[in-house]
């Protein structure tokens, strides 16, 4: 069985009864590789469906998360379990606890080194005095506001008061965390948080290609959360001018927030600065200034400073490209779709009102980006398989969309490497609005094709 | 992609039972073993079908049984009844798997093993009714069901459940609002088995009500045999762990009695 990736978190969901035998044949030696090749930062197994395990059943996915955290540092553990279940863990696993076991899937993603959700208000208990501590340290890491509650008296009381937490922590335990550098999204601008001494292990633990993905699908502002730094050595200075260099090719800008310099060489801070690194004391410096965020480009996206033109191998794929997309949306909609138009040029988009828009990157053998324009109510039908319902909740619709784009991202992935060509593809981005995909892709040639499935436009633009 | 006119075709293309099944079943349901062998003993395909099941291991005979009024004999009326509807099942099922890794041996297998536990279970919760016993031959029929729908778009499919984890059922029923417990029953109406079987099948999807409370808890152990079955090695191998979306709290109540039967340590 193979996990299901959503956020740089993989999920597998193993359904039924789970012993030595049968986990073995659910989970082989090839599905453990493939999860390791997914560089996630998250590897969770799911026992919402198990209604049976026994200790050599789990032991399997133990054995699994033991190989992925020593090749990619990710956080590894259960999810979805209920009390019987983790006491169950808990007691296989006295001595070796070494993974982490989260009550909820929801729980684990706020432990997540990446997420993309608002900060949450959360109640945290566990008997275990360390086990609050670790949580709230994390929590906290990962920007959340944790509350801790002592004593199991005190749980009872402060959970019994309804809407004031966002989510409620408890039966989870946390075994060894990602060793991963912590991002965040907010609006427009990333914020990663690094902590401690940093040294050249900077270049292992920061996560280069969420990054580029990032800068790709027009992220322009990178906050450090640097209060927690102790000091900096050459090799980490080396590092952040590095990223400050490449970072400008995209006008993106880069800060660091609460660093201080009483064990740092203050040369350091003037190389940074040199490089293009912008200083702050506190994070409301940068988030709360729209002024400022406007300026370092956080509120809106800016244009690529390097413009590149559709090139003709790109071109020559482009075949498989509308191939993948209408044959996935016909899919999705049960609609059959006609090609209208093709033409070479800037992307023009009629009717602008009640569209949204998903982009999402691809990079490798060959480069560029695949833009969607769907008039809502196609967006809404093709949401509605993902989904399960009808609905017009725009967030939820802006979600459904962008694991859309990911799954047309996959087909072109796999269209390609049938063609021996290889790519990579990047985080999918949705566009609430067509102005601001405009502004993205403003001045870009690409070639763009009308489609239209029942009456419904739609439209498939392909660009560098 | 996968539209309910391709739906109704297929149903459409399902055969009724011929002369020969529908005598065989007639004897059977009448209790006349011995008229039912005679009739059945003039389909081959029925008698090799007949003596391929009763000699499986699970059975547990030690030599060869061949004769059809014997094999009618040891299975007694009920199962027997049951065989045949497993046979007309299996003339649904294709020449070649593609969506599940199946053959004619594994489905015949999976087919043996839900017959010989269902009818354990049935003796367990003290019910002899042949119709409720022929019941469990519908589940293997939505196996062919999804098996005949999905694999010519089988990639699209793999695809959609790489993102989320969808079983096959749901992957239907939101394409087309029919899932395959509807067709199951649509299968049962066909074959002209009695009402309280489709009632029983769809309850089994775990997802839907009920009216009686006795054919509520069949329904309930079906989906937990369906559960416990789909997830031995083989049937995991087969891809069939994804089949439907199993429904824990619908089962939650007969679990412990389920394992004591099922002798789960």
């Amino acid at each position: 069985m193979r996990a299901v990736v959503n956020n740089s978190i993989a999920v597998f969901y193993p359904q039924g009864f789970l012993d030595g035998i049968n986990s073995q044949t659910l989970l082989t030696l090839e599905d453990i590789a493939a999860t390791e090749a997914l560089k996630v930062d998250m590897v969770l197994v799911s026992l919402k469906k198990v209604i049976f395990f026994n200790r050599n059943g789990l032991d399997t996915f133990i054995k699994m998360f033991v190989r992925v955290r020593a090749k990619n540092q990710a956080t590894v553990g259960f999810c979805d379990v209920d009390t019987k279940k983790y006491s169950a863990i808990k007691k296989f696993y006295e001595q070796d606890l070494n993974f982490s076991i989260f009550k909820t899937k929801e729980i684990a993603a706020l432990f997540a080194p990446n997420f993309k959700n608002e900060a949450k208000k959360v109640l945290i208990y566990s008997s275990d005095k360390s086990q609050r501590a670790a949580m709230a340290i994390e929590l906290h890491d990962n920007g959340h506001n944790p509350i801790i509650a002592q004593t199991q008296e005190e749980f009872n009381q402060k959970s019994e008061t309804s809407g004031i937490y966002d989510l409620i922590v408890t039966e989870t335990y946390l075994g060894q965390m990602g060793q991963k550098i912590a991002s965040r999204v907010t609006g427009n601008a990333i914020i990663y948080t690094i902590s401690s001494f940093l040294d050249n292990e900077i270049g292992t633990t920061f996560n280069i290609a969420y990054h580029n993905n990032s800068l790709n699908v027009g992220f322009r502002i990178f906050i450090f959360d640097a209060y927690k730094v102790i000091s900096m050595n050459v090799h980490a200075l080396n590092f952040f001018s590095k990223l400050a260099s490449a970072a400008a090719e995209y006008n993106a800008t880069i800060c660091f927030v609460g660093m201080t310099f009483e064990k740092t060489p203050e040369s350091f801070k003037d190389t940074l600065e040199d490089a293009g690194i912008m200083f702050f004391d506190q994070m409301d410096d940068i988030l709360q200034n729209k002024e400022l965020l406007q300026e370092l480009g956080g509120t809106g996206p800016a244009a690529i400073k390097q413009k590149r033109a559709i090139n003709k191998v790109l071109v020559g794929e482009l075949p498989r490209f509308i191939d993948a997309t209408v044959s996935t949306i016909e899919m999705m909609t049960n609609a059959k779709a006609i090609k209208e138009a093709a033409n070479v040029n800037h992307i023009v988009v009629e009717h602008k009102k009640d569209k949204i828009a998903s982009s999402i990157g691809f990079y490798g053998d060959i480069d560029g980006m695949v833009i969607l324009v769907f008039p809502q109510e196609i967006a809404k039908k093709a949401c509605e398989l993902l989904i399960g319902e009808h609905t017009d909740d725009m967030e939820m619709i802006l979600d459904s969309l962008a694991e859309l784009v990911n799954i047309l991202g996959g087909k072109v992935k796999t269209l390609l490497s049938d063609h021996n060509v290889r790519v990579d593809i990047t985080l999918p981005r949705t566009y609430e609005n067509i102005d601001s995909l405009l502004e993205i892709i403003e001045g870009r040639k690409g070639v763009q094709v009308d489609l239209s499935f029942d009456d419904d436009k739609f439209l498939f633009f392909l660009t560098r | 992609m996968i539209t309910k006119q391709q739906i109704d075709a297929y149903i459409e293309k399902i055969p009724p039972s011929g002369a020969i099944l529908k005598q065989t079943l007639m004897f059977l349901n009448a209790g006349e073993l011995t008229k039912a062998a005679k009739i059945a003993q003039n389909d081959p395909a029925l008698k090799s079908y007949l003596k391929s099941i009763v000699n499986k291991p699970i059975y547990g005979f030690q030599s060869e049984v061949s004769d059809i009024s014997q094999i009618f004999g040891i299975l007694g009326v009920a199962r027997s009844q049951q065989t045949v509807y497993n046979y007309m099942t299996s003339l649904l099922s294709p020449k070649k798997w593609v969506l599940f890794r199946l053959n004619a041996q594994s489905f015949a297998e999976l087919q043996a093993r839900l017959s010989n536990r269902w009818k354990d279970i049935l003796e367990h919760v003290h019910i002899q009714d042949k119709d409720i016993q022929s019941a469990i031959s519908l589940l293997p029929a939505s196996i062919i069901v999804a098996e005949a729908l999905f694999c010519e778009r089988l990639e699209e499919v793999k695809l959609l459940r790489s993102v989320k984890e969808l079983d096959y059922n749901t992957i239907l029923y939101r394409l087309c609002k029919v899932d395959l417990f509807d067709i199951c029953e649509q299968i049962a109406i066909k074959w002209e088995m009695p009402s309280c079987v489709g009632s029983i099948v769809q309850g089994a999807s775990g997802v839907k009500e009920v009216a009686n409370p006795a054919h509520e808890n069949l329904a309930k152990w079906m989906h937990l045999l369906l559960f416990y079955e789909l997830s031995q090695s083989l049937f995991i191998e087969a891809g069939l762990n994804d089949f439907i979306d199993f429904q824990i709290d619908f089962v939650s109540d007969i679990y412990e009695d389920f394992a004591q039967l099922m002798e789960i340590a």
